[in-house]
């Protein structure tokens, strides 16, 4: 698995994609940012991440997951993968992890905006780490969502696209009808910015994050079935 | 060693592979020959474990390939055709990578990416981006991610195929050298390239074996007639009554004449005759000199173009058989009309002309492309 992962990384930073990820997620956080904390005057790091999580990552995390298994199968390169002592399980891993490795590193870099405000005043630690982890589970939703589409289709602009638009509708559903909030993802995001651990969203997070990565293990197992 | 037993693939109704079987040996260089789309690359994708086959069992040195899948695919190193690369990679990257997926160990894999990298001729492309390579480089470094790690057993799809003549004989002469050590099954449409480096030849057509043996024997067995070419000086026209003094004549065919007076003609007998002998003994009395006579050999080319047609006609004649045996049973039916019968065999024939013009056109590639080889080999 970890030789999956070590190529997975190469490809984001020897390829333009990890750094416009990185580049865009912090370009559009800064302004976030100032808009919600600087210019407000507020300590509220939360809100930030927040923000952030409605109107970037939803865009952005497709840009990370969109050629997954698309190109792979493009390019004829999942022959090398499949045909290679390592079972399904642990190249769809790899990738899962590969992708929400490059996420952490954005986390990381968020840090900054945390050690500006301290330099001001010190915000809630607490809420800070609730809404930083659930940030990253939530981005995992993401990711198994975006990798699951990838498997489905070669084509990166529309595997890219689908997946944005399934983030859009998750987002938007529960403005069509409040019985739809069960499957809002950013929903169940709110409460972490609460600064209180919630169990029961951490648990629906991390299931439905299982059940996209087992999809995308049998998607592709039975593709071998099919092709 | 590789056992295929009763495999078949099927994609719908339409049937890629049909129930194939065979064995190859360890040590053997084995080579897939058919047209395109006969079911090559699906075979050589089932026995790799890149996609199931529908029916019938495939096991590498004893491990089957589904139910055991990791332990054969440590057995194989698999060259896909069509030679996928991670383009972002560099060439080292890139066949690091591959040990590392075959689990090389970490002290010996420094060692084995050098080791395979000069074993194919890419040391000094190295350090390039994959991307940037030229077809012939990316083909060798394809064939380095197959070689890394010393599996026992060695698939190339068309290993050979948009290289210049330089470098396919450098290919080859890796894959003989490969073949000592190795089991090595490599497919093409190249048949100088399978009868120069092939110990074993399997011919496919359809998805259907028709023919397993070494290159040698195929070419026999395909022979019909013997068929022996003469020049002679001949100045009383004797060489056109020859078939009253020799019986054994089939066909006695005059072809040119040369500048130098001298005649050239075509000899065929059954291929239980050898005419050489009464040739010389018969010819003198007649008053006609013998400048060269020799065998006219057959090379594997025709051996696999008559064995390719005699299949798709035995095809046609059974799908004309059942096509009958529908139609009779459609009179019966009053449901159906004549017209949609009428329809049906226009259809057919239609399909029947483009896949004799297709196979023509196969044929002629085919030939095309080794008398390139040949040219490039001088």
């Amino acid at each position: 698995m970890w030789a999956i992962i070590k190529k997975e990384l190469k490809t984001y930073f020897f390829s333009p994609i990890g750094y416009v990820f990185i580049g865009l997620f912090l370009a559009m956080f800064s302004i976030i940012f100032y808009i919600t904390t600087i210019s407000q005057g507020a300590i509220t790091y939360q809100y930030v991440f927040f923000y952030s999580v409605m109107y970037i990552v939803v865009f952005i995390i497709p840009l990370l997951t969109m050629r997954m298994f698309s190109e792979e199968r493009k390019n004829g390169t999942e022959q090398l993968l499949i045909t290679s002592p390592r079972s399904m399980v642990a190249i769809t891993l790899g990738k899962f992890i590969a992708a929400l490795l490059v996420i952490i590193i954005t986390e990381l870099f968020t840090l900054v905006y945390l050690a500006i405000m301290y330099y001001f005043k010190a915000p809630a630690i607490m809420t800070v780490l609730t809404t930083m982890f659930g940030f990253l589970l939530l981005s995992m939703t993401y990711i198994s969502l975006g990798m699951f589409i990838s498997s489905l289709t070669e084509n990166q602009i529309i595997s890219g696209i689908s997946t944005i638009a399934v983030f859009v509708v998750t987002w938007l559903a529960p403005n069509i009808s409040t019985n739809l909030i069960a499957i809002s993802l950013i929903d169940k995001f709110y409460p972490f910015a609460t600064g209180v651990f919630p169990i029961t969203e951490t648990i629906s997070l991390l299931s439905i994050t299982v059940m996209f990565v087992l999809l995308t293990m049998i998607v592709m197992k039975r593709r071998k079935l099919v092709k | 060693m590789i056992e295929v037993k009763n495999v078949t693939k099927k994609y719908g109704n339409f049937i890629a592979v049909d129930n194939v079987s065979f064995t190859v040996n360890d040590g053997e260089v084995v080579g897939f020959l058919g047209p395109n789309g006969a079911g090559k690359s699906t075979t050589m994708n089932m026995i790799t474990g890149f996609i199931e086959p529908t029916e019938g069992t495939i096991e590498v040195n004893g491990y089957d390939i589904l139910k055991q899948p990791l332990k054969a695919k440590k057995k194989i190193g698999y060259m896909p055709e069509g030679v996928p690369l991670y383009n972002e990679l560099t060439v080292k990257e890139f066949v690091t990578f591959m040990a590392e997926l075959k689990r090389v160990p970490r002290k010996e894999r420094k060692e084995k990416v050098a080791k395979v990298l000069y074993e194919v001729g890419i040391e000094d492309v190295a350090n390039k981006l994959i991307r940037n390579l030229s077809r012939g480089y990316k083909q060798r470094v394809s064939m380095a991610g197959a070689l890394i790690g010393d599996p026992e057993v060695i698939i190339l799809d068309e290993p050979t195929v948009g290289l210049d003549p330089k470098q396919i004989t450098e290919i080859r002469q890796l894959i003989k050298k490969l073949g000592k050590k190795h089991t090595v099954i490599l497919s093409s449409h190249i048949l100088s390239e399978i009868s120069q480096i092939c110990e074993k030849v399997i011919i496919i057509n359809k998805g259907k074996i028709i023919a397993v043996d070494t290159p040698a024997n195929l070419e026999k067995k395909t022979e019909s007639k013997n068929v022996i070419l003469l020049t002679v000086e001949d100045n009383k026209n004797n060489m056109e009554k020859l078939n009253k003094d020799i019986p054994e004549i089939l066909e006695n065919k005059f072809i040119k004449n040369n500048d130098d007076g001298t005649k050239q003609y075509m000899i065929s007998s059954n291929i239980e005759f050898d005419l050489r002998k009464k040739l010389f003994e018969i010819l003198p009395k007649k008053d006609i000199t013998i400048f060269e006579l020799k065998n006219a050999e057959k090379s594997l080319e025709d051996a696999f173009i008559t064995l390719i047609d005699t299949n798709t006609r035995e095809r046609e004649k059974e799908k004309e058989e059942e096509n009958k045996k529908t139609k009779e049973t459609g009179k019966e039916d009053k449901n159906k009309t004549e017209k949609t019968i009428k329809n049906e065999e226009k259809k057919k024939d239609k399909q029947k002309k483009k896949e004799t013009t297709d196979k023509e056109k196969v044929g002629k590639k085919i030939k095309e492309e080794t008398k390139k080889q040949e040219g490039g080999k001088k």
